[in-house]
């Protein structure tokens, strides 16, 4: 691939950083503010984009985990989450966009069981752990995805991308 | 965290809510697909504007100038003008808020108008001038206020955030820090028996209402916008409704009261405007104290201590608060707004935030998702809060 995104990235940053910003006048604050912004954005995507369909499967595959165990722990919601499971086995995990759409289907089912038919039916004890590791599992992975957007005030605690895809 | 059982049905019924909340929270679902929705141009808000005073005035031979657009803010347009007209040659600074079609979140112009009629001579606030609580004239619901100067961000302060969240302010704590708690005392301490505040309600004293009607209001704007499930956001929701504590005595709750929104003069820091109202609300004062004790809104100090708003230590904070104000912090109730506080704060990002962005209905549709981009931050202050309950 010639140029290759990264280069692409990187002159589009450019662009903006030397050629844009400096030509827009001193009353222009949000046009200043949405390009910065937008630089922002194109660094952030420079180091997510390679990992991206690493990251969602993964995304997948956890919540997966997470209906399985609830169907085990809390047995009168395992015919939605059942479903919902058997409905991710056949996608193609290549397709970003199917991968996606199937995390929504089995967070769907997830989020039936956990409001237990409107607070009438318990939520037992080993499923709500399950869904409090799952949480911070996932709240990890997705703020170190998205921890060079300098609003985690613990960013310094993070690890490179590569380590939670 | 305790077992989550069978709780009563009042604790589910979602509509159990203000009324005006509820009309905002249809009304957005109503006017989504209206969008996409474009930032106004200065030409297009001077004609809004010199038709909205001629209608709601009668003012004749108006003419707006010196439209400016005002940075920030991931909700709402705002611009400041110059309003002349037959009976003012020399002219008025005002300012404009307005609703775009959709922000980070939803709330009333209506509202927020009348809380800063109720609070003024109380606290530092812009006057109002009117209001379009429905957009009937405005095309957009919106408010006119008179213009304040000052600064929300020491300008010399070069570590500041998105919406001045992040910011620290050294040299400036001790002109700063007073004026914050004192804030925090006067708003909760107003009598709001007597104002006009008609598009509140007022939960009852010694219930839940106070609480349910948030988890309500929140909830039902994250079912609304919902792109993606997030069980954590949902386990949080069904504990938030399980675990509601009675409020004793309903206080004016801010809702963002927090350092960002706090406008001052420079060099002397004297506050001149208490900013952003629209979450404001009757509610309990635990939900404020514990929105501002948020990490988002606090940086750490070289020795490790965390700073509430750049400003002072937590525990230092929770001190000058309950000494001065005379409301007792209760530690049960604190945690369970801590958690109602970053659930809101997830919704907005992760749900609000990106559903607005995604329909291209805000006039930064960048901002909202950098904030959203922020979302797991509060979901890992979730699962932490919800482990300690």
């Amino acid at each position: 691939m010639l140029p290759n995104i990264d280069v692409r990235l990187a002159n589009c940053i450019k662009a903006l950083e030397q050629v844009v910003i400096p030509s827009l006048p001193p009353g222009e604050r949000m046009a200043r503010e949405q390009a910065l912004l937008v630089i922002g954005h194109l660094k952030m995507i420079g180091g997510q984009w390679k990992h991206a369909l690493r990251f969602e499967t993964a995304s997948l595959d956890a919540m997966a985990d997470l209906a399985r165990a609830i169907a085990v722990s809390d047995p009168g919601f395992n015919g939605e989450l059942t479903t919902a499971l058997a409905a991710t086995e056949t996608i193609d995990r290549r397709d970003i966009d199917a991968v996606e759409a199937a995390v929504g289907r089995v967070g769907t089912a997830i989020d039936h069981a956990i409001l237990g038919e409107e607070g009438t039916q318990p939520l037992s004890p080993a499923a709500i752990d399950a869904i409090l590791a799952y949480g911070e599992r996932q709240a990890f992975r997705e703020r170190t995805w998205f921890k060079l957007c300098g609003l985690d005030p613990d960013a310094g605690e993070l690890p490179a991308i590569e380590a939670v895809v | 965290m305790a077992v989550l059982g069978i709780a009563a049905p009042r604790k589910w019924d979602r509509d159990n809510m203000e009324p005006r909340v509820r009309e905002i929270l249809d009304r957005t679902v109503r006017d989504r697909p209206n969008g996409p929705y474009r930032a106004k141009t200065a030409d297009q808000v001077a004609t809004i504007l010199q038709n909205y005073f001629a209608v709601t005035e009668g003012l004749t031979q108006v003419a707006i100038s010196d439209v400016v657009r005002m940075a920030g803010g991931a909700s709402k347009e705002q611009f400041a003008f110059r309003l002349r007209h037959a009976g003012d040659a020399e002219g008025t600074r005002l300012i404009l808020r307005m609703d775009p079609l959709e922000g980070i979140t939803q709330t009333c112009r209506g509202r927020e108008s009348q809380l800063h009629m109720a609070m003024k001579g109380v606290v530092p606030i812009a006057g109002i001038r009117s209001f379009d609580a429905d957009g009937d004239v405005l095309g957009q619901p919106g408010m006119i206020m008179e213009f304040v100067s000052g600064v929300t961000q020491p300008t010399e302060v070069d570590k500041v955030g998105v919406t001045g969240i992040g910011s620290r302010f050294d040299d400036w704590v001790p002109k700063l820090a007073p004026q914050f708690i004192d804030a925090y005392i006067k708003v909760h301490g107003f009598d709001f028996s007597k104002a006009d505040l008609s598009y509140f309600n007022v939960p009852r004293p010694g219930t839940t209402d106070a609480a349910l009607w948030q988890v309500n209001w929140w909830s039902q704007l994250g079912w609304n916008a919902l792109l993606e499930p997030v069980p954590i956001i949902t386990l949080a929701e069904r504990w938030l409704r399980e675990n509601a504590p009675v409020c004793e005595k309903p206080v004016i709750v801010h809702g963002d009261l927090r350092m960002g929104n706090f406008m001052f003069e420079e060099p002397s820091g004297r506050f001149t405007a208490i900013l952003d109202w629209e979450l404001g609300h009757i509610g309990d004062y635990h939900e404020d104290i514990a929105w501002v004790i948020q990490k988002l809104f606090g940086v750490w100090r070289e020795d490790g201590v965390f700073l509430v708003c750049g400003l002072m230590p937590r525990d230092e904070f929770l001190g000058l608060y309950q000494a001065q104000s005379g409301n007792v912090i209760d530690p049960v109730k604190l945690r369970y707004y801590e958690i109602l506080n970053a659930y809101k704060c997830a919704v907005m990002d992760l749900s609000q935030a990106i559903r607005a962005a995604t329909e291209s209905n805000n006039h930064q549709d960048l901002v909202l998702t950098m904030l959203a981009s922020a979302g797991a931050v509060f979901l890992a202050q979730i699962v932490l809060l919800l482990r300690e309950a």
